[in-house]
């Protein structure tokens, strides 16, 4: 009974945490409309920040507190918002979604490159010494964290709901001008969201490495961490700061109930597995409960300029150029070697990825669908290349399509009807629980699977050069495919389900199976990738798919163009390129990137002015919704059909 | 409240049948406003149906509810004989019920011909191969038209896939030669217009306009009107809510009006111009003529 009460104890200690999380999560949606992916990130920076000055410089706590929370997070929330936030007013769901994973990746970049994962970071209590109270020892820091998460939620409720600055703060999402017109700023309004938003994740990302004691805190540990606030503030819907609290402490009692009585009984690999997992099986369980989304007209014109589609003839012709392209630089680069690294493989990874990026060019270029989880079914198709018929058949190919088209059916049942930026929450949850469940489990990738050269009868894929020419041929078929996929009749109804999914639904057709249809194909693809790219370097680790490369291949596809072949093929160069010569600048190379192209939805080759990629704030505001309707309030010609073409 | 009466109209092509459409006893609020109190509406086929009412009346609501997407919180809707008070929106288009928006939802980032072409295919299964065929070379599979009835003639109550293509119907809607116009950069009046296109694509028993002449010119008014009789006269049933008087009252066979969430008219134009109820709600106390926004 004592070890009971023990342990619901800290199962609220642990959801008092979340809850300051989950509901810093609430204050900056409720006020800026936008999910602030990097919420865990900066509650990251916060906790080493703290790291930094109290275990490292022996400044004083208070005064640390001071400068992290009333200095630090109030100016880097207002810069974000000031800088990123204001230019995506009005613009399409997946740009913020982009944007705020930009900010997550460059904070997790920046703190690998200060703070050395090589190195253990403890810190001590707030307060110390504890006290004794119905047989059970409760730690001062312990019931200030829960005194904390207390008084944050009465006093959020209190400024929503009794004060004209909160009711101010949430009417500057639903109309910004009718706000202007009573004599409010609605820029002052969601600056001042931002500002409390990032002094919660700061506040939440201090007291939770605190309760990281025994073990130091971790640049992605503490990252994810923040994600069980997550999973409340989704059973708060993103707007009830009460419900969330509740939700974050039953989750935090969850967590402790399931590690302390469920996890023991498991072996012990599988324990710190499922233990890792746990954040996002509870965000994905708590997006599954949502009520489905009601269909509406938005009456929001999608107002990007495409690039016209290339012909059959000449997506033919170029996919035979690009061939003849790649047997030249096979020849060119034979026996070619960069820092040991053998160019013909490197560019083999580049088509085995290029294929990814194609999925991603079918499933959130076409049909607006953003996930962040193609590098899992990536992993998953490398394993079952390893293990299906020895390794290195085309059996394990087909396996890998099919076992990863009815999981990403799977995924996508459940979740289709969310609206876009839970769709994207769900992939993300799914992504991290497959890595940490999956792929970091020592009986799954081990130190790295042997999977031998495709073997096909008379054909020998032995060498480099043969391999290279193997995955381009690869490359090339799939982007024909994605191409035709896009000029036939569901092709079309990708787009027309991107472009207006009520008015989809009134021309008699059916959403749930195109999205399910779609995620399936797309997921198979990147199955197929997965499996070639196994083939390459004839072994794969758990490293090669994990999370965070995940997060940002999708940021380089998107940066480059997520609409066309040429950008899915551009982004696999700039990541492989960069994973293998520059590592530690991959997150910063595609935070930055994302976060200059801001809110021009066609990418970097959709571009036709520089001034798109300046966020400066001099540069005019565009007024309203959408793309490059609004891109000519910033100076921006949308992308002209005849001048460009895909592919 | 004037009583909602069986219509009476000048002309019923398919008199005798069922309505096409039956809205009984529809009531919807949000939250605790109320935006639409026991509403009861028939549209009959053949005919054109006009419903006003001020902003905020509640007309954009009813149409959400016909088309399914905004459930009711009490009361019924039948499609003929079927109820589709629970239906999906896309089942129900798929009984012949189309849809225009109020905030334009085209299909932005396709060509007009695109558009149509959407609606065109609705009923076809997309991994049929013949699809696919001609999706390998052509930018568009378009199919060839058959015999000799115009587009809007032959697309009632027919396979529309075909009979018809997007250039033959966006010409038969006024648009010929725009097929390949990107939606999202044409001006507003011709993109309600490729809307309205989009919808007679799915081969319509039901039509539900919603404020098509917004945007639109006179002589284009004009030519909607003549559009819109001319595709009762085939027999479809069209419900249509606008702002232009002018235009209602030419073409309507009759009129429901709307206030504040509740009927508080319905009758033949002539009737609703007298009517004052309606005067001294809608077109203000003490007019007698259409014109009015």
């Amino acid at each position: 009974m004592t070890s009971f009460l023990q342990y619901t104890i800290f199962g609220i200690i642990l959801g008092a945490g979340f809850a300051i999380a989950a509901t810093g999560l609430v204050v900056t949606y409720t006020t800026s409309g936008v999910f602030n992916f990097a919420h865990g990130a900066v509650g990251m920076i916060a906790a080493f920040s703290y790291w930094e000055l109290v275990a490292n410089h022996h400044v004083p706590v208070v005064l640390a507190l001071v400068i992290i929370l009333l200095i630090g997070a109030p100016i880097a929330g207002a810069l974000v918002e000031r800088v990123l936030m204001r230019r995506l007013h009005g613009a399409t769901a997946e740009r913020p979604i982009m944007v705020t994973l930009g900010l997550l990746v460059i904070l997790t970049g920046v703190a690998n490159i200060v703070w050395s994962p090589k190195n253990q970071y403890q810190l001590s209590p707030i307060v110390s010494g504890s006290f004794r109270q119905v047989s059970i020892n409760l730690q001062y820091q312990q019931v200030l964290t829960i005194g904390i998460a207390i008084a944050l939620v009465i006093g959020l409720r209190f400024l929503f709901s009794s004060t004209r600055t909160g009711v101010g703060l949430r009417a500057v999402v639903d109309d910004p001008g009718l706000l202007a017109m009573s004599g409010a700023s609605p820029d002052a309004m969601s600056q001042y969201g931002w500002i409390l938003g990032f002094v919660m994740a700061a506040l939440a990302g201090v007291l939770l490495a605190l309760t990281q004691e025994q073990t130091g805190i971790s640049i992605v540990a503490m990252t994810l961490l923040v994600v069980n606030g997550y999973a409340a503030a989704i059973v708060g819907r993103l707007k009830n700061i009460p419900v969330t609290f509740i939700a974050a402490i039953v989750i935090g009692l969850l967590e402790d109930y399931i590690i302390y009585y469920a996890l023991p009984h498991l072996s012990q690999g599988l324990n710190s597995d499922i233990t890792l997992a746990l954040p996002m099986v509870f965000l994905f369980i708590a997006l599954v409960m949502l009520p489905s989304v009601r269909l509406r007209a938005v009456g929001r014109l999608s107002t990007v300029r495409v690039p016209r589609m290339p012909s059959g003839k000449e997506s033919l012709l170029g996919g035979v150029a690009f061939f003849v392209l790649a047997v030249i630089a096979s020849v060119v680069l034979s026996s070619a070697v960069v820092r040991g690294t053998n160019l013909l493989n490197l560019g083999g990874e580049i088509m085995a990825l290029g294929i990814v990026g194609l999925s991603l060019v079918l499933l959130t270029g076409y049909s607006g669908q953003v996930s962040l989880c193609q590098f899992s079914f990536m992993g998953i198709g490398a394993f079952l290349m390893g293990k299906v018929a020895g390794g290195g058949s085309l059996l394990g190919l087909v396996a890998a399509a099919l076992v990863c088209a009815v999981l990403g059916a799977l995924v996508a049942l459940p979740t289709l009807r969310l609206r876009a930026l839970y769709f994207a929450l769900a992939t993300f949850a799914f992504a991290d629980a497959v890595d940490q469940g999956f792929f970091q489990d020592s009986r799954v990738f081990g130190g790295g699977i042997n999977v031998g050269r495709i073997i096909l009868p008379g054909l020998s894929f032995g060498g480099n050069r043969s391999e290279f020419l193997l995955l381009s041929a690869f490359f090339v078929l799939v982007a024909l495919l994605v191409l035709t996929i896009r000029r036939s009749l569901f092709g079309r109804r990708l787009v027309a389900m991107s472009d207006s999914p009520a008015a989809y639904a009134t021309v008699g057709l059916n959403l749930a199976v195109t999205k399910v249809a779609v995620f399936a194909i797309a997921a198979a693809l990147a199955g197929i990738a997965g499996g070639l790219y196994a083939t390459v370097n004839g072994t794969v680790g758990s490293s090669d798919f994990d999370f965070f490369s995940g997060i940002i291949f999708v940021l380089f596809v998107t940066v480059w163009s997520i609409r066309t072949v040429s950008g899915a093929f551009l982004a696999a160069v700039t990541f492989v390129v960069l994973t293998t010569f520059w590592s530690t600048g991959l997150g910063l190379v595609a935070g930055a990137g994302i976060i200059l192209i801001g809110r021009a939805a066609s990418g970097i080759l959709g571009i036709d002015r520089l001034s798109t990629l300046l966020p400066l704030p001099w540069v005019k505001r565009a007024s309203g919704g959408g793309d490059s309707g609004t891109l000519a309030g910033i100076g921006i010609t949308p992308m002209g059909g005849e001048a460009r073409v895909a592919g | 409240m004037s009583p909602v009466d069986e219509p009476r109209l000048a002309s019923e092509p398919n008199g005798g049948g069922l309505p096409a459409l039956t809205v009984s006893q529809v009531s919807v609020s949000f939250g605790g406003v109320s935006a639409l109190t026991d509403v009861n509406l028939v549209v009959p086929p053949g005919t054109v149906t006009g419903l006003i009412g001020p902003n905020g009346a509640g007309k954009t609501t009813l149409f959400n509810v016909i088309s399914g997407l905004q459930e009711p919180d009490r009361g019924a809707i039948h499609f003929f004989d079927t109820d589709v008070t629970m239906m999906k929106p896309y089942r129900r288009a798929r009984l012949g019920l189309a849809r225009t928006f109020q905030r334009l939802e085209l299909f932005g980032t396709l060509t007009a011909g695109e558009n149509v072409q959407v609606g065109l295919e609705s009923t076809v299964k997309w991994w049929q191969w013949r699809h696919l065929r001609k999706a390998l070379w052509r930018n568009s599979g378009a199919e060839s038209a058959r015999g000799d009835s115009t587009a809007v003639d032959a697309l009632i109550g027919s396979d529309a896939l075909a009979v018809t293509t997007p250039d033959r119907l966006l010409a038969e809607v006024g648009l010929g030669g725009m097929s390949n116009e990107q939606a999202n950069a044409m001006p507003t009046g011709l993109a309600r217009t490729v809307e309205l296109a989009r919808g007679l694509a799915i081969g319509p028993k039901l039509l539900l306009l919603d404020e098509p002449g917004s945007g639109l010119d006179e002589a284009e008014s004009q030519a909607l009107g003549t559009l819109l009789v001319r595709l009762a006269s085939t027999g479809m049933a069209v419900l249509l809510v606008e702002h232009d008087m002018e235009l209602v009252m030419r073409i309507c066979d009759r009129i429901l009006v709307l206030d504040f969430g509740h009927v508080i008219a319905t009758g033949t134009p002539e009737a609703i111009r007298s009517d004052p109820t309606v005067q001294a709600a809608y077109l203000g106390a003490g007019s007698t003529s259409g014109g009015t926004q």
